[in-house]
């Protein structure tokens, strides 16, 4: 296959048409003018920020801040085409099983180091080994080798067709370059080609970068940014309104309208950000009968849970792909509420009103689950359930969840995956690193498997779409809802259109200036 | 546990012998309307938290609504709603409940636990009271809400480790103060005479020591709850005390912070109704420990 | 003196079993470490190779030896959240919360001898009841509850403070203040509450003593009398009792801290109770437990100096 028309299929499979209209909207103000260089943003980061490592960290949050001392060999644009950037071009053989990086000559890295191909296979190699413990490792399980015929040029060499292999460099930091021998140090202090360069960091209170001068793309407009870590919600809501920063994400759910309107600040609402389920835990009766999850999935009214939980500030949904990706099942229709479907199918399963009883279990370091168990607490019991619910900390709820898998119900919100391989292996497999949930099902198994080594696009998107109908036939999981994402910020903060990337998860600071 | 119960008054001075006498009279005045409005308030939160679950179900203080969310005081919804419309006089209402029964609960267990230790420890001195002693310092080296956090970080937040993690927290504040009285009781002259006459010390104990330091008990007690329903508050406001959708009061105030400039009574129906139980019971402890014991003075 | 010996020659025994206490609370903790560092990577697998590794399989007389051996020796061993030596971390937090409790003491004492000395001067009098309300409301309604309405009141409707964060004042010095001065209020309401009280008590008991009357007979006049002999005298014991809750502050600074997100020692330990943070929870309890004690038992040994009555049997 050659390159060009690689893109051509990968843009079929991961969607061109825009389906639900993905990209940042702009509110009060569009962004015009010209770009002045200089001055320092203070950023109200939503999150406490981890392992600085890129190629560790697991978490949006961290990786939000990281994107912007980073860059990845290949990338994605709006369409999710996955297009150059630390490699100018690339090719992929008829066979599958070679690809061939040609490196953009005169990349700096911050240690001031010239990009070249032995960074490439070192961080390559990095994340494939398991004692890095990278999440990502499985995106190079196929590659046999990698060769670097000259500075420029990286060859890597597949054991085996790898459909996703591509598009998963391009997304969350499996893609992403370090100097070769740095890994030691990026947990501490990460070093990169990105457009900032990492300065200190003062943990759980702020992460400070600068410009970096010989970024490849030209130097960002600010000097320097400074990210506070501000967890919650109305404290870093109340540091815009004081002035105190320069820009927050996720406004509180519920300020949302209440900022749109407020003519002092801009706000860019986009959608999605992230997507949620609730999880039953496969291995616990009755929970492996698919007639009470089904009951527990007809007794939550979705449209009610936005509503209440998220503030309207999201949509139902019943499939978890990105919206606008080819492999998003539109067909799939929300289950509405229906308490006799569901007290019918408990019944069948052989529990009458009150005899079926468990613990939802659910981390506070999501709100609006805490208030999303809430309102579903009320319906399971009019539904004839006996529930409780516990509340988690991030740290319990991974030891008791994630880890020993010790709970009957629970649910989690993800960012949204525009790479399907990633989100239904990784998720529904029965070996997927994220099946916490303990799903065992014959048919997804085999369905992810084949997705897996199906090169043809439009046979492979068919693929996910069944897997997804299984998922729901089955009510393996219950999808709930998008959530928007959010930032606010002031008004003499520039470039605001371009600040969220394709993705819709991460951050491109570059793109900002301050209006002086 | 705030600085409020550790805040030590000065010891009694020497000058201060004579205006005592004269603080005496201000105290019988004001003894009164305060031990009345103390009493009032101790009675009202009592009935509340007896009868409240009788009369009031609990479906009505975890019924949401979201077309009512944070309304104001309307006739539908007396004292206005919560974040998810929940009704706030019903949530308050069995708040009391909740936060009533923990901090009773709670202070019952200290009453339990330090009890038994600080009697031992000032009854039979020597090494008992040492070892005993040696324990109690330690625990009393934690700051009470740093105890009580760990305990319940340990046992994992629910309503039932709440009362746990309070009480134990409590216990060596109480069992500090027993010790102190039982050592002043046995060294009477009919300790001696009842244990030359060869009572038991079960029996010494039993007859002598507990009804003569029950005052300073009830005393303290009646203060420590109301110092648990502070602590039952800063656990939940925390994250590692009652669990959701169970009214507690300090559950409330934790959920009305994100809503208080745009619905300031959902922090102010619990907020009042922490700081009058509060206050009712400071009020009353107050009155009955200058009834009770007009030497005692302070926890220390 | 005895007392003071005995009580001094305990102090190493009360931090050792200070300790141990710690170390066993810390131990019990559901949820562990190797699972907290693995996060969403962590498998049963992974998990129990690393516990091998953190030598969490070791017996716990062993894990408790090379704990305390190690902070002997000033190793406080390394925060698995923040990744960092505590030891480091410790410095940087104990001067943020001295920072916020010293101001908070400060503030305290300044409010409170002028609520105090208003209630006793015009006792049983309007400015008695007003006073003695706004000492009620210090004492009866959580400290948190009290930093919400701090951040309502001056951080989103007047503007005038920053409502969360730390800034070091060797950064910038105001800015520094600025941020400590919202949870040093909220820290300090109560203890001026109490503080206020005791003005009161302390001013009556000394305006009816002798001399005051000496002093009125005299011809002073009542603002002299009050201001200078009878204020003067009310004041030392007040003062001497504030400057000794230091320790009882200290204890009281998780919730605050938490709620400003001030990056303090309360700050601290409430982070590493959340994420299981082993080291990090043992370093800090520790220390907060060692500061309160060491506190306590200078409030003893100063009272014992000023009232050699007390014998503290």
């Amino acid at each position: 296959m050659k390159r060009r028309d690689f893109i051509r299929h990968s843009s079929a499979l991961t969607g061109g048409a825009l389906l639900l209209g993905a990209m940042p909207t702009l509110g009060a103000y569009a962004q015009s003018g010209t770009p002045t260089k200089g001055g320092t943003l203070i950023w109200g980061h939503s999150e406490t920020t981890q392992n600085l490592d890129m190629h560790q960290t697991g978490t949006a949050s961290t990786s939000r801040l990281l994107e912007n001392i980073h860059d990845a060999i290949v990338t994605v644009d709006s369409d999710f085409n996955i297009v150059p950037s630390l490699a100018e071009s690339f090719d992929v053989s008829e066979d599958g099983l070679t690809y061939t990086f040609r490196l953009r000559p005169n990349v700096k890295f911050h240690t001031g180091t010239t990009l070249s191909s032995a960074d490439v296979k070192y961080s390559f190699e990095r994340v494939k080994d398991p004692k890095t413990g990278a999440v990502n490792f499985e995106v190079f399980n196929d590659v046999a080798e990698i060769l670097t015929p000259d500075d420029l040029t990286v060859i890597v060499k597949m054991s085996q067709p790898n459909a996703p292999f591509l598009a998963r460099l391009a997304e969350n930091g499996a893609g992403v370059i370090i100097p070769d021998g740095s890994g030691d140090t990026q947990g501490e202090h990460p070093v990169g080609v990105g457009p900032f360069e990492f300065v200190s960091r003062e943990f759980g209170n702020e992460v400070e970068l600068v410009r970096f001068a010989d970024y490849w793309q030209g130097p960002a407009h600010l000097d320097k940014i400074i990210s506070r870590e501000v967890t919650e919600p109305t404290v870093r809501l109340t540091g815009l309104r004081t002035g105190e920063m320069h820009i927050i994400n996720d406004i509180p759910l519920d300020r949302v309208t209440e900022l749109e309107a407020d003519s002092n600040f801009q706000v860019s609402k986009w959608f999605p950000l992230s997507w949620a389920f609730l999880n039953f835990n496969h291995k616990r009766a009755p929970f492996n009968d698919a007639r009470v999850r089904l009951a527990i999935d007809h007794m939550i009214d979705k449209e009610v849970l936005v509503q209440g939980a998220l503030w309207g500030q999201g949509e139902v949904t019943a499939s978890p792909s990105f919206p606008s990706s080819a492999s998003f099942n539109k067909d799939l229709s929300v289950r509405p509420q229906n308490f006799d479907e569901a007290r019918r199918l408990l019944q069948e399963a052989g529990f009458g009103p009150g005899e079926l009883e468990f613990v939802f279990k659910v981390t506070t370091n999501y709100p609006w689950h805490v208030e999303a168990s809430q309102i579903m607490l009320e319906w399971f019991r009019e539904g004839g359930l006996n529930v409780s619910v516990q509340q988690l900390t991030w740290s319990d709820w991974l030891s008791q969840c994630w880890v020993d898998r010790d709970y009957d119900v629970t649910m989690m919100n993800f960012f949204t995956l525009w790479e399907p391989d990633f989100l239904y292996y990784s998720l529904w497999h029965s070996t997927g690193a994220f099946n916490y949930r303990n799903v065992n099902d014959p048919v997804v198994d085999e369905l992810a498997q084949r997705a897996r080594v199906t090169v043809d696009p439009a046979e492979r998107t068919k693929i996910y779409h069944e897997l997804q109908q299984r998922v729901y036939d089955e009510a393996l999981d219950v999808v709930l809802w998008f959530r928007n994402g959010t930032l606010a910020a002031q008004n003499n903060v520039g470039g605001l259109d371009k600040l969220v990337h394709p993705n819709g998860s991460n951050l491109e600071f570059r793109h900002l200036w301050l209006d002086t | 546990m705030t600085t409020a119960q550790l805040v030590t008054p000065a010891a009694p001075s020497e000058a201060s012998r004579n205006a005592q006498r004269t603080r005496k009279r201000i105290a019988n005045a004001l003894l009164n309307t305060k031990g009345l409005i103390g009493l009032t308030l101790v009675i009202v939160f009592t009935l509340m938290a007896i009868l409240a679950p009788i009369f009031v179900p609990e479906a009505l203080s975890t019924k949401i609504d979201v077309t009512a969310r944070l309304s104001p005081p309307t006739a539908a919804h007396l004292l206005g709603t919560d974040q998810l419309g929940r009704d706030l006089l019903f949530r308050v209402l069995l708040g009391a409940h909740t936060s009533m029964i923990i901090a009773v609960v709670a202070v019952g267990l200290s009453i339990a636990l330090g009890l038994p230790l600080g009697v031992l420890s000032g009854y039979f001195k020597g090494w008992v009271d040492l070892g005993l002693s040696r324990l109690v310092d330690t625990l009393l080296s934690f700051p009470a809400i740093l105890l009580a956090l760990a305990i319940s970080a340990v046992l994992g937040p629910n309503l039932r480790n709440t009362v746990l993690a309070i009480g134990i927290a409590f216990a060596p504040y109480l069992a500090r103060i027993v010790r102190g009285e039982t050592l002043k009781v046995t060294s009477l002259p009919y300790i001696e005479a009842a244990r030359s006459q060869g009572a038991s010390d079960m029996r010494i104990i039993r007859k002598y020591v507990l009804p003569n330091i029950m005052a300073p008990v009830i005393v303290q007690a009646t203060i420590s709850i109301a110092f648990a329903i502070l602590a039952e508050a800063g656990l939940s406001f925390l994250g590692l005390g009652t669990q959701p959708p169970t009214p507690s009061w300090g559950l409330m105030i934790q959920a009305s912070r994100d809503y208080l400039d745009v619905a300031p009574w959902t922090a102010l129906v619990p907020g009042l109704a922490v700081a009058l139980a509060v206050l009712g019971l400071n009020m009353l402890g107050d009155v009955l420990r200058d009834v009770l014991d007009p030497t005692f003075n302070s926890d220390r | 003196m005895r007392y003071l010996l005995n009580r001094i020659a305990l102090l190493a025994l009360t931090l050792l079993l200070i300790s141990i206490v710690t170390f066993i609370l810390t131990n019990i903790l559901p949820g562990n470490v190797a699972t907290m560092i693995m996060g969403t990577r962590g498998n049963p697998v992974s998990i129990a190779a690393l516990e091998q590794e953190l030598g969490l399989n070791d017996p716990l007389v062993v894990q408790y030896g090379r704990w305390i051996g190690g902070m002997l020796q000033g190793d406080w061993g390394t925060s698995l959240r923040f990744k960092e030596p505590i030891g480091s971390l410790l410095g940087q937090k104990m001067a943020a919360s001295g920072m916020i409790v010293v101001l908070s003491l400060i503030i305290a004492i300044l409010s409170a001898i002028p609520l105090g000395v208003i209630a006793a001067v015009k006792q049983n009098r309007w400015p008695d009841t007003v006073s003695s309300g706004v000492a009620l409301a210090g004492i009866s309604l959580p400290d948190f509850f009290w930093g919400i309405v701090l951040i309502l009141l001056f951080s989103r409707t007047l503007g005038w403070l920053p409502s969360s964060g730390f800034v070091s004042p060797a950064d910038d010095f105001w800015l520094s203040i600025k941020h400590a001065l919202l949870p040093a209020i909220a820290l300090g309401l109560s203890l001026m509450a109490h503080l206020a009280r005791m003005t009161r008590s302390a001013m009556l008991e000394v305006m009816s003593q002798d001399f005051i009357r000496v002093c009125r007979a005299k011809g002073l006049s009542e603002g002299s009398v009050i201001l200078r002999h009878a204020l003067q005298n009310a004041i030392a014991p007040v003062v001497t009792v504030a400057g000794l809750q230091l320790g009882y502050l200290f204890g009281s600074i998780i919730v605050v801290e938490s709620l400003f997100n001030y990056t303090g020692m309360g700050w601290l330990t409430y982070q590493g109770l959340l994420n299981r943070d082993v080291p990090l929870i043992q370093a800090t309890v520790f220390i907060i437990a060692a500061v309160f004690m060491l506190s306590n038992l200078i409030v003893d040994l100063i009272y014992t100096v000023l009232d050699p009555r007390i014998s503290f049997d």
